[in-house]
């Protein structure tokens, strides 16, 4: 009797630990904020003339599987010398705006991204110029611009991707059309290059970025995004097989 | 695919972005365009133009000695006073004149600089001038591109003041 009983909780342990093993096999989708550094700012002084240093994160969160509101936050130190003047500007952006995926994700693990999005920018900076000097018939002058504290704002269209490199962290570029809304007037000297907002020289500057980034898994569902219906057509990818788990709920922290 | 197409994306993006401009190609001379002209039957038969207190050898502006009723020149204007002081010698007799201005530096661009900017306020100038009228307040780099018949200032003579 006792044979039979314990060959029936063997028979029960193993079920049941086959169970457990097939639980864990299961697919879920996991989300979460991301958060990431514009690796662009330290190739910059390479590529472009004068000093120009600094920062940026950015991070952001998943909002109904294709959108994704965005912040960013950086700083830049620029200093230019040049025949006849040096320039120095410094100083603190932030953007704020959001992103849409616009490709449809081919599975529960997809999480690589086409984007289109929008920005709002606010730079708050200082730019001083000394070693100023100009010569004519008259003579030659040597002055200099004070220190002036100013600010901008400014529009971005933005477009890019970001591919999942391995679990969670990501790599994507980002190219950006800026839009300048309004910067302080200074009557000696339109700042040409402005932190977060770039160079000035142009009516619409354009502006390339790289990142990485990593993603916190905070949320898992076994829910695949719909994709974005672009003009009002249906998206011929919406009832393929990835979404026969469509009606599955997010779990947050469990992981 | 996708992972390709990001590549390739990411790769043709950075060539294209390490592009830089290079050279000056604004003007940053600021110099104020100024006409000489005669109200009557005086002909201009010769021009000479010096700046006051630049009497230095080689320190004449202009030497013209061709006869013409109207002269056209553009005249530098000083960097540390508020007003610029010229001799001008017309037919072989001296008068000055005394412009009054304003004046700051202006960036152009990254590669060109700064160049002075100034605002005309007034004008002083002895009798053998028979009168100056100030047409464009505004001197700046791209003044020099005026037409031939637009100026800063024209100053005009006469037999009757010349005399």
């Amino acid at each position: 009797m006792t044979k039979i009983l314990a060959s029936t909780l063997v028979l029960l342990l193993i079920s049941s630990f086959q169970g457990f093993s097939q639980k864990k096999a299961e697919v879920w989708r996991y989300e979460g904020p991301r958060i990431g550094m514009d690796l662009s700012r330290f190739l910059i002084p390479y590529m472009q003339k004068g000093k120009r240093n600094g920062w940026e994160i950015q991070a952001d969160v998943p909002y109904k599987g294709n959108y994704f509101p965005t912040f960013e936050l950086g700083m830049q130190w620029f200093d230019d010398k040049r025949d006849g003047f040096h320039y120095k500007n410094s100083g603190t952006y932030a953007r704020l705006g959001v992103d849409m995926n616009i490709v449809k994700f081919e599975s529960l693990k997809d999480h690589d991204l086409v984007f289109i999005g929008a920005r709002y920018g606010y730079s708050a900076f200082n730019q001083e110029t000394d070693s100023l000097s100009y010569s004519n018939y008259w003579g030659t002058v040597n002055t200099s611009v004070p220190l002036r504290t100013m600010s901008a704002h400014w529009a971005e269209l933005v477009f890019g991707m970001k591919g999942e490199l391995f679990s969670n962290f990501f790599l994507g570029w980002t190219l950006r059309a800026k839009f300048p809304l309004s910067v302080t007037h200074d009557p000696n000297i339109k700042p040409y290059i402005i932190p977060g907002l770039g160079k000035t020289t142009t009516d619409v500057p354009f502006d390339f970025s790289i990142g990485v980034y990593y993603r916190f898994p905070i949320f898992r569902t076994k829910k695949l995004p719909k994709p974005i219906k672009v003009g009002g057509t249906k998206h011929p990818g919406g009832n393929d097989q990835n979404n026969l788990n469509n009606q599955g709920s997010y779990d947050n922290g469990r992981y | 695919m996708r992972f390709y197409l990001f590549i390739i994306s990411l790769s043709l993006i950075t060539l294209v972005s390490c592009s830089d401009g290079n050279g000056c190609y604004d003007s940053v001379d600021t110099l104020m365009v100024t006409s000489f002209s005669v109200n009557d039957s005086l002909q201009i038969k010769s021009l000479v133009i010096k700046g006051i207190d630049r009497n230095a050898m080689g320190d004449t502006l202009v030497n013209d000695l061709d006869s013409t009723l109207t002269k056209r020149y553009p005249l530098p204007l000083s960097l540390s006073a508020d007003s610029t002081g010229f001799v001008l010698e017309v037919n072989g007799k001296k008068d000055t004149l005394y412009i009054r201005h304003s004046m700051i530096m202006m960036f152009i661009s990254e590669n060109c600089g700064f160049a002075p900017n100034y605002i005309v306020s007034g004008i002083r100038h002895t009798a053998g001038i028979d009168s100056v009228k100030i047409k464009d307040t505004k001197v700046n780099p791209q003044s020099k591109e005026k037409n031939t018949n637009d100026q800063n200032i024209s100053i005009y003579f006469s037999s009757a003041a010349h005399k």
